[in-house]
């Protein structure tokens, strides 16, 4: 009944037909992840390693340093780069989607220039770790809370593009307020620490860090996954999806207010890391294609890997630590460039 | 515009009654005979301002706090809060310095081109003398002397210098006793979570080395000043001492699981400094930070600096900072330097 | 014919937006099996009339009945189920497969986390093949012609199983032979019993498929009727401020000849 000539070609050059890809992206991220538990400053062996995972699978009491290195450190910190890395790729394939628009990227409704507001507050107020960490967490999803609300205020026929109009707007007062308390921060003692902060970094990551974003990230990915089919059909705009039968202002704001979450949650840990989400889902988009079916656990699995093995990097090219937000911007930023100037971009 | 004239005009008498000196970038200023007012461009150079000369004083960068007050004599302590001129987060503007007419600009800190060519355009827009000062912790007696010639102080810059020169000639004596291998090996912690530290060689940490600890993060190429670390790489680097100045910090590294893998942690020799009124080890880098050199050597040394903190801080806040701390003040100093920070305020 | 119940019809419809209204008093009503086209220049309120026909934009006065139910009290899934959509072929931003572009056409039959089933794909291949274009299944929407993506979008639309089909200028922007095509399978999905309405800037397609014709201008409905009763010289004239023939050939179909330049030089 379906005639199948004349397009073996592009059958065969097409990404939609390689349902193994997404079982090899798992085994490389378990690749990565194992090899990543390897290196570090502190010297591990694979017996030494085996070791320690004997010990804390059968409950059997620590065994000196390495035990605390590889179980207090090395583990939640890899577990948070992979984290952060799905987390980031998820959002970004999300609103590349949901906006029509591949140039998209996590941030654009504020929620990075929100959560950086409330860290910066926190830094200038010398609050300890974790009340920064819960003001960039509410200051994300504060963030993007107004311009939602800033933008449902405003009747237009164009509902997303009002939406990304007014998150750049609130996201640029936003980041005039970050400025204005960097100047009245102490530039001996308060300003530095700002200034790591809004480049990231995993360093001071730890394992109650992990286990307090891990089931926000899941609460806010389990919309994502379950309305996987609904975002693809978002992605024809919203007239079209209406009249496709979907209810999609309640869903738009649903998918925003899921996404907002899994990004607030690892923004709040890790800082602001650029870049993941805006370049990992395009490559996933070349791999498998623009079904969201595919595209969320490909993303996902790629933007894990991507970010352990940079902050692995991060880790390891120095003595000390190379800020995240500054590698993914020298590899994601030439790495991009290349991918359009490659013609074939998963876009049109 | 009209203010900037009357401003010039104001300033007219006073040029052309100028002398000459050169300052630590090797630059020839025109400055008056008559100095009367100084604006400090940045925070360790108001402190040096505040040490050699206070009543030459405009203002502060920072208004100081309520915790640095008592250790800033009186009526200093009150002086307005006028912003920076230069460096990181500059906030006083042109306009605000030509209403203060100071006499003299000061910098005290890195002659690099960069500040040479920043104050060489201050002096040309404006038309006040800008003076730049060397800030390197080794060149602090020759800029205190260099500081009082130009604004007619030097007697007390000469006793300032002769007291920074023997605390370094005592150092010195002290650590050439001890080799290299023996020296406590130092990890500065700084930032909330104390993973933010300074690369060895960096203004940050230079006066721990000058107190003869090895700093734990050796500078790798391209890297200077302030960098990142990791807990793994601090447990790793296992420094024999960690000095912070972060109260919340400290407080909770004490207990900290993961911090107590450090020796440093584990042995109790984890050290918070004192700021008031200013740090005792950095911020600012200036010469508050003697007291941290004195402070610092009897923690590395304290065989070879039995002297009590106690008499040596009330000496260099009387000398330096020309206050005399009462019994209470000195007490708060001095337990705060073993951990018990004062309430903020 | 005639004599079944409208499956769609408008009541005393007023269209426009938020403070700005485009037309009124539009009644209109489609019956199974027919195409009801609806004609107008640019600007007559085509497509705000359209939008307002699929609750996209709501009604200013009047109302929409699908059968009983009335369009604002039906969910957007329920309006799915009973009318489709074929917006004018568009450059997508996402090289969705053929199939997975006319499967999205299922949504309206999916519960709220639900995914497509086999059943669903089945109905995407055979509406796909149906138009005759089953073997652009697995090619990317974005590497197709102009012409296979209408037909796609028309595919999705019967996917959806609305017993309503709204087509925007389906032919617009379309070559002469797709146009042709398009026009074809739009009959020929009246004639499988499905209510047709579509829009068009050309009377001679009008003339070509439509069972009736609403003639609409500047926001009004000037003329309902049968294609020839509403088509004539005169009105066209009126509307368009040209010279129309209405020319009937030899084998009975009927041509609309606008009278160009060259035209009058021949006939002096």
């Amino acid at each position: 009944m379906v005639e199948r000539h004349g397009t073996a070609e592009t059958i065969a050059a097409s990404p939609h037909s390689r349902p193994g890809i997404v079982v090899a992206l798992a085994a490389l991220l378990v690749l990565v992840m194992t090899s990543a538990v390897l290196v570090g400053a502190y010297p591990v062996s694979p017996g030494e390693l085996i070791g320690t995972l004997g010990r804390f699978v059968g409950g059997a009491p620590r065994a000196g340093q390495i035990d605390t290195v590889l179980l207090e450190v090395r583990f939640p910190r890899i577990g948070a780069a992979a984290l952060a890395g799905a987390s980031l790729a998820a959002a970004g394939a999300t609103y590349q989607g949901l906006f029509r628009n591949p140039l998209v990227s996590p941030d654009i409704l504020g929620v990075s220039t929100g959560a950086g507001l409330g860290a910066v507050l926190g830094i200038f107020l010398s609050l300890p770790v974790a009340a920064i960490q819960a003001l960039a967490f509410f200051g994300g999803l504060a963030t993007v809370a107004l311009v939602y609300v800033v933008a449902a205020a405003v009747r237009e026929r164009e509902p997303t593009l009002v939406l990304v109009l007014s998150g750049v707007v609130i996201g640029s007062l936003t980041g005039a307020a970050i400025a204005l308390l960097k100047v009245l921060a102490d530039p001996y003692d308060q300003l530095p620490a700002i200034t790591f902060w809004l480049l990231g970094s995993l360093a001071s990551i730890r394992k109650h860090d992990v286990l307090l974003a891990m089931p926000l990230v899941l609460l806010g990915l389990m919309p994502l996954v379950l309305l996987r089919w609904r975002i693809n059909v978002m992605s024809l705009g919203d007239e079209e999806a209406k009249a496709l039968g979907l209810e999609a202002g309640r869903l738009r704001m649903i998918i925003i207010a899921a996404a907002t979450l899994v990004t607030s949650s690892v923004v709040a840990i890790s800082g602001v890391i650029g870049w993941v989400g805006l370049v990992i889902p395009h490559i996933a988009r070349m791999l498998v294609g623009p079904n969201f079916d595919r595209l969320l656990p490909a993303s996902m699995l790629l933007g894990a890997t991507y970010m352990v093995l940079v902050d692995t990097l991060a880790r390891t090219i120095a003595r000390v630590e190379t800020p995240l937000g500054i590698l993914t911007a020298i590899i994601g930023a030439p790495f991009f460039l290349w991918l359009l100037a490659r013609g074939r971009r998963g876009w049109e | 515009m009209r203010r900037l004239l009357i401003g010039l005009a104001a300033l007219l008498p006073s040029i052309a009654m100028a002398g000459e000196i050169i300052d630590s970038a090797g630059r020839r200023v025109a400055i008056p005979d008559r100095i009367e007012k100084v604006f400090a461009a940045g925070g360790p150079a108001s402190i040096l301002l505040y040490v050699l000369a206070p009543e030459l004083m405009t203002g502060w960068p920072r208004r100081p706090r309520e915790e640095e007050k008592p250790f800033i004599a009186s009526p200093y302590r009150d002086l307005p809060e006028v912003g920076m001129l230069t460096g990181r987060g500059g906030s006083a503007n042109l306009e605000t310095v030509i209403r203060v007419k100071p006499d003299v600009i000061l910098d005290f800190g890195s002659v690099k081109e960069t500040y040479v060519s920043l104050a060489n355009a201050t002096q040309q827009q404006i038309g006040i003398p800008y003076l730049l000062i060397d800030g390197r912790f080794e060149a602090t007696a020759a800029s205190l002397r260099l500081l009082g010639a130009a604004l007619g102080k030097s007697e007390r810059a000469e006793q300032l210098a002769l007291y920074v020169e023997a605390q370094l000639t005592a150092v010195d004596a002290a650590i050439a006793q001890v080799p290299a291998t023996r020296r406590p090996r130092v990890y500065l912690a700084r930032g909330p979570d104390g993973l933010e530290t300074g690369v060895a060689g960096s203004i940050n940490t230079e006066i721990i080395e000058r107190a003869g600890g090895r700093n734990v993060v050796e500078a790798t190429e391209g890297q200077r000043g302030l960098v990142r670390a990791s807990i793994e790489q601090v447990i790793v680097a296992n420094p024999d001492a960690i000095i912070t100045w972060d109260r919340g910090f400290y407080e909770r590294a004490g207990h900290d699981p993961l911090w107590r893998e450090v020796k440093a942690v584990r042995e109790g020799r984890l050290y918070l400094s004192p700021t008031a009124p200013f740090g005792w080890i950095d911020r600012p880098p200036s010469v508050n930070r003697i007291m941290g050199l004195v402070w610092l050597a009897g923690i590395f040394y304290p065989q070879q600096f039995p002297k009590d903190l106690r008499d040596q801080v009330r000496e260099f806040y009387k000398v330096f900072y020309q206050v005399t701390p009462d019994d209470k003040e000195l007490d708060g100093l001095i337990a705060w330097s073993k951990g018990t920070a004062p309430p903020r305020r | 014919m005639s004599g079944l119940p409208a499956a769609m019809a408008a009541r005393g419809l007023a269209i426009g937006y938020p403070g700005k209204e485009v037309g009124r008093d539009i009644d209109i009503e489609v019956r199974p099996g027919e195409v009801l086209c609806l004609l107008g220049p640019n600007g007559s309120g085509k497509t705000t009339l359209f939008k307002t026909l699929l609750g996209l934009i709501p009604a200013r006065a009047g109302e929409v009945r699908f059968g009983d139910a009335q369009l604002g009290e039906l969910s957007r899934a329920a309006v799915a189920q009973r009318v489709s959509y074929v917006p004018q072929a568009h450059a997508a931003h996402f090289p969705f497969l053929v199939a997975d572009m006319v499967t999205m056409g299922r949504t309206a039959h999916l519960g709220l986390f639900d995914r497509p089933t086999r059943e669903d794909r089945e109905r995407a291949r055979a509406a796909l093949a149906e138009l005759g274009i089953g073997a652009l299944a697995d090619t990317e929407y974005t590497r197709i012609s102009g012409g296979q993506r209408q037909l796609v979008l028309i595919a999705r639309a019967l996917a959806q199983d609305a017993p309503v089909i709204v087509l925007d200028e389906p032919t617009a922007s379309l070559d002469f032979g797709n146009q042709v095509l398009v026009l074809q399978r739009v009959r020929q999905l009246a004639e499988q019993g499905l209510a047709v309405v579509l829009s068009t800037h050309d009377p001679d397609h009008a003339l070509g498929i439509a069972s009736r014709v609403a003639f609409l201008n500047d926001g009004r409905l000037i003329a309902t009727g049968s294609p020839r009763e509403v088509l004539t010289s005169e009105r066209l004239e009126t509307v368009y401020g040209v010279g129309v023939r209405i020319v009937t050939l030899p084998g009975g179909q009927t041509l609309c000849a606008p009278d160009l330049g060259s035209a009058r030089r021949l006939s002096t």
